[in-house]
């Protein structure tokens, strides 16, 4: 049983390790041994690693990203909760919404989201020609303006994984709590609440490690007033001439750094505990029905919310999409953008068909590799499991433009070419890379679902001689349905809008939709942009949504029988 | 066992890719072998070659570029019958390739606005050095002098990285800038607007060419002005563009494309080439000094130069808005006739990159 695991556990390391270990390595390593060669092996360059206490800009990017990711993971976290929990526990009209709404907010690049922002608030955007509202462009592009404006992009993912906790509910435990005398706010602070720390702190980790590496919105809004990050500081780095990889090597282990403290600080808090408490008395969460007046109340709280997380940046982009001018101000309305985005032979059917078919299959190993990375961090005990967590963590702080140089260094290999390895410049290079990026998330959810099992199902079943497929087949997978779906929709859609790869790695003659938005937005076609995003996004959601019902329809037949 | 079986496969990988990187180095040196065989290849050898034995093409030409990729392929195939294909990024996303794929390099041509970094790539041997094209003939005094002594590139158009340009409906032409080093008086405080040369490709030529002109203390001291003044900073020329149209700064030193396409959308921007000549940014070609089809990217670089092909470019569009570099190709109509750019020396820029991005980068956050 422990050489199994240990072989399973080992397995699942090699392949992370190829996938996002190897490539930052090669990236880290250009600090002492610059272009990876060996006779310009220097060790004195470790200096550098100290520059952050010298220079300005590095010193203000590590302090900014720092309190930025802090500030968002608090009340991002706080809003997540709260919008999971209503979500879950009460029956409204527009409840779905705060779903849908938090989908698309998860899928869609943080650039396109910075840049609807920008047409609402900027000084003759939206908010103030049209709508006559004073002093956004002064909040925006603010410290407290841009955390909002962060915590609305980032809480979606904190929201699917506490949601997805808060299903169960541990019936038994809290009817006990209550007949003891506690209120149910006591009950759910010291019963429901400590039961579902995991989930509390993935999702936590989860808006931290977005927060940290997120380059889209730094460069749109951030720099404004000179706000530098670190993944805009790696990204000039990279731009300097020669190329130094190195700064963006010690940049980089910034980061490292800030998910190491972060990952013993999480450590340190949940310790060994146990949170598993599906067993014969749990129940599934079934919405509590609430007087009109309550339930009006929610439904224009969550339609209020709505409109200003999802609405104000897509709809400031689906307003640009009806115009040719650079700005609100000179707004002239036309199709003319979408009738170029729609031509049959045009090259963004071309970019989204790319993109569809990499999400695709990034989506579907993703799950696997992710399954089998969640499996390993809750039930086994293989020694190396936090290394493991280590690695994914990092696959979503450290920005993609660093791990896709990582990839060109390590498939680009000419001793690779004889064994047909040498990926670079092919389609699968961003495959692999899509399923690093995707494996964060799928395993983050996963977890939070998994840490409520309780081994004992699994090692009972095991005692009745149930091989491990029967043992998933059986026990785990009709539990976790949910959050399967959740992540695998995730990783789907993230996939499909993964910018910072595919720029850095995509193949000749294979551009890619988020490659395709870019490069016309920086060719000053903002509506055109703004048409392509739209359009393309609609079809992206459709086929979420397609998919969303396919997988769960199973599951709504048994709900159905059960009832 | 199996864990260390897993970690052996890493340092397998790792044995490998140091392996590569001592074999780059091998690659370098011998690159100037190659660049001597290449000395006596000259376009009208590898012409009169394609008359006799026209190169046999195995796989397409692959350019590395960060405009004009939706016509270049086309007008080569065209005019050659060969097969370009195109990697279109920005020039940090295409220098950041190159180096990366150092030891393996997959690209034969580059071609962009970088003239400083592409410059630097001639310093190990990464670039074909020494050989002229015969269009290189057709080159304006200008642009002739923007050659380097090692011929590691050859220009195929200047635009300007920064012409002035004011919201006219808040500055009228008494009140505007006439000349960069106005920037610094106080009636444009907190609202001048410029790319980050550490970020922005056609921002480093600008910031190198006002160091260069005003010699680097004077250069610095002019940018420190700036800063103390409020100078925005915005990572890009389209984030430049975006402050602009909406209020945000009044006064920028805008990529020219970009600002007349300001003015064409009905924008309320007024353009003023300064009187001293604008910073310029060059478009140069080059090619990879261990390319396997060398006579079909000399082919290519050619191409470029000729007048007939520029003039193409030039009517293309947006990306059209350049100087041509060769003699006989008129510039778009709307350009300002008199137009005049200056462009820092080429050594002078390619040396003090490191140093000038990082100060601008430092000063920008003090």
């Amino acid at each position: 049983m422990k050489l199994r695991e240990n072989a399973a556990g080992s397995l699942i390391l090699a392949i992370l390790v190829i996938l996002v270990l190897l490539p930052l390595l090669t990236v880290l390593i250009q600090v002492v041994c610059p272009g990876l060669s060996l006779n310009e092996l220097d060790l004195g360059n470790l200096s550098l690693v100290l520059d952050v206490f010298v220079r300005p800009l590095w010193k203000r990017a590590f302090l900014n990203s720092a309190s930025l990711s802090l500030y968002t993971t608090a009340a991002g976290l706080i809003l997540a909760g709260f919008l999971a929990h209503i979500r879950v526990k009460y029956q409204f009209p527009l409840a779905k919404l705060l779903d849908v709404v938090s989908w698309i907010l998860m899928i869609m690049p943080s650039f396109i989201l910075a840049q609807g922002w920008v047409f609402f608030a900027s000084g003759n955007g939206i908010a103030k020609s049209w709508l006559h509202i004073e002093g956004m462009n002064n909040f925006l592009f603010s410290f407290p303006g841009l955390v909002t404006v962060m915590v609305l992009c980032k809480y979606p993912m904190a929201y699917v994984a506490i949601k997805s906790a808060l299903e169960w509910y541990p019936a038994r435990l809290v009817h006990a709590a209550r007949l003891n005398g506690a209120s149910p706010f006591k009950a759910w602070t010291s019963v429901q609440l400590p039961l579902c720390m995991p989930a509390y702190f993935s999702a936590a980790m989860l808006i931290f490690m977005d927060t940290v590496g997120d380059y889209g919105m730094s460069s749109t809004i951030t720099a404004v007033y000179s706000f530098p990050t670190l993944p805009y500081t790696i990204y000039s780095a990279i731009c300097t001439s020669p190329v130094r990889f190195d700064m963006a090597g010690v940049l980089s282990l910034y980061l490292v750094v800030m998910i190491v403290i972060a990952m013993i600080l999480q450590f340190y808090m949940m310790g060994r505990k146990r949170f598993d408490f599906l067993d014969s008395g749990t129940e599934q969460v079934v919405a509590r029905k609430v007087s009109k007046p309550v339930s009006g109340l929610l439904s224009a709280a969550a339609g209020i919310f709505s409109l200003i997380a999802l609405g104000i940046p897509i709809g400031s982009s689906f307003i640009m999409s009806f115009s040719n001018s650079f700005s609100i101000e000179r707004f002239t309305f036309t199709l003319d953008n979408y009738k170029s985005v729609l031509q049959p032979d045009g090259a963004l059917l071309a970019g989204v068909r790319n993109s569809l078919s990499l999400a695709a299959v990034a989506a579907v190993v993703g799950l696997v590799l992710g399954f089998a990375v969640a499996y390993t961090l809750t039930y086994s005990q293989f020694k190396l499991k936090r290394l493991i967590d280590m690695m994914t963590l990092i696959a979503m702080a450290v920005p993609g433009v660093v791990l896709g140089i990582g990839y060109i260094f390590v498939w680009n290999q000419k001793w690779l070419q004889p064994l047909g390895l040498n990926l670079y410049g092919k389609p699968e290079i961003l495959i692999l890379a899509s399923v690093a990026s995707a494996v964060p998330l799928i395993n983050r959810v996963l977890v939070g679902g998994m840490s409520k099992v309780p081994q004992e199902l699994m090692v009972a079943s095991q005692v009745q001689g149930a091989r491990l497929g029967r043992r998933l087949k059986t026990i785990l997978l009709p539990l976790l349905h949910s959050s399967m779906v959740s992540a695998v929709l995730a990783a789907f859609g993230g996939s499909v809008f993964n910018l910072a790869i595919t720029t850095i790695l995509y193949p000749p003659n294979f551009s890619t939709l988020p490659v395709y938005i870019s490069d016309s937005y920086n060719d000053l076609n903002f509506g055109y942009a703004a048409a392509a995003t739209i359009v393309g996004g609609a079809f992206i959601i459709g086929i979420m949504l397609l998919l969303e019902f396919i997988l769960n329809f199973g599951k709504r037949n048994k709900n159905a029988d059960n009832t | 066992m199996k864990k260390i079986l897993s970690f052996g496969l890493a340092a397998c990988m790792m044995a490998g890719l140091t392996a590569c990187g001592s074999s780059q180095t091998a690659a370098t040196t011998a690159a100037p072998e190659t660049t001597a065989a290449a000395e006596t290849t000259t376009v009208s050898d590898s012409q009169e070659a394609s008359s006799d034995s026209a190169p046999v093409q195995t796989e397409p030409l692959l350019v590395y570029l960060n405009d004009f990729d939706g016509v270049i392929g086309d007008m080569f195939k065209e005019a050659t019958g060969y097969d370009v294909e195109v990697v279109v990024g920005n020039g940090a996303e295409t220098m950041s390739r190159i180096e990366a794929e150092k030891s393996n390099p997959q690209w034969d041509v580059v071609w962009i606005d970088s003239m400083y970094d592409v410059y630097n790539l001639s310093q190990d041997g990464s670039l074909l050095t020494g050989w002229e094209p015969e269009n290189a003939a057709n080159l304006t005094e200008f642009s002739k002098g923007l050659v380097p002594d090692n011929q590691c590139f050859y220009p195929t158009g200047t635009h300007a990285a920064g012409v002035l340009v004011y919201r006219n409906d808040v500055y009228d032409e008494s009140t505007a800038p006439k000349t960069i080093a106005e920037l610094t008086d106080e009636r444009f405080a907190g609202q001048v607007g410029m790319a980050d040369p550490g970020v922005a490709a056609p921002a480093y030529p600008l910031a190198a060419q006002i160091m260069y002109s005003m010699g680097m203390e004077q250069g610095q001291e002019f940018f420190s002005t700036l800063f103390s003044q409020g100078l925005k900073v915005y990572p890009k020329n389209p984030q430049v563009v975006q402050a602009l149209a909406s209020g945000e700064i009044s006064v920028a030193l805008l990529q020219e494309s970009n600002a007349y396409e300001m003015v064409s959308s009905g924008e309320p921007i007024t353009i003023v080439w300064p009187e001293e000549g604008a910073p310029g940014s060059t478009r140069v070609a080059a090619i990879n000094a261990s390319s396997d089809q060398m006579e079909i990217a000399q082919m290519f670089v050619n191409f470029l130069l000729d007048p007939d092909t520029q003039q193409a470019l030039v009517n293309t569009g947006d990306e059209g808005f350049f100087e041509p570099s060769v003699e006989g190709v008129s510039a778009k109509e709307e350009r300002d006739p008199n137009a005049s750019l200056a462009v820092a020396d080429v050594k002078w820029g390619a040396e003090n990159e490191a140093d000038i991005k990082a100060w601008f980068a430092d000063m920008s956050v003090q």
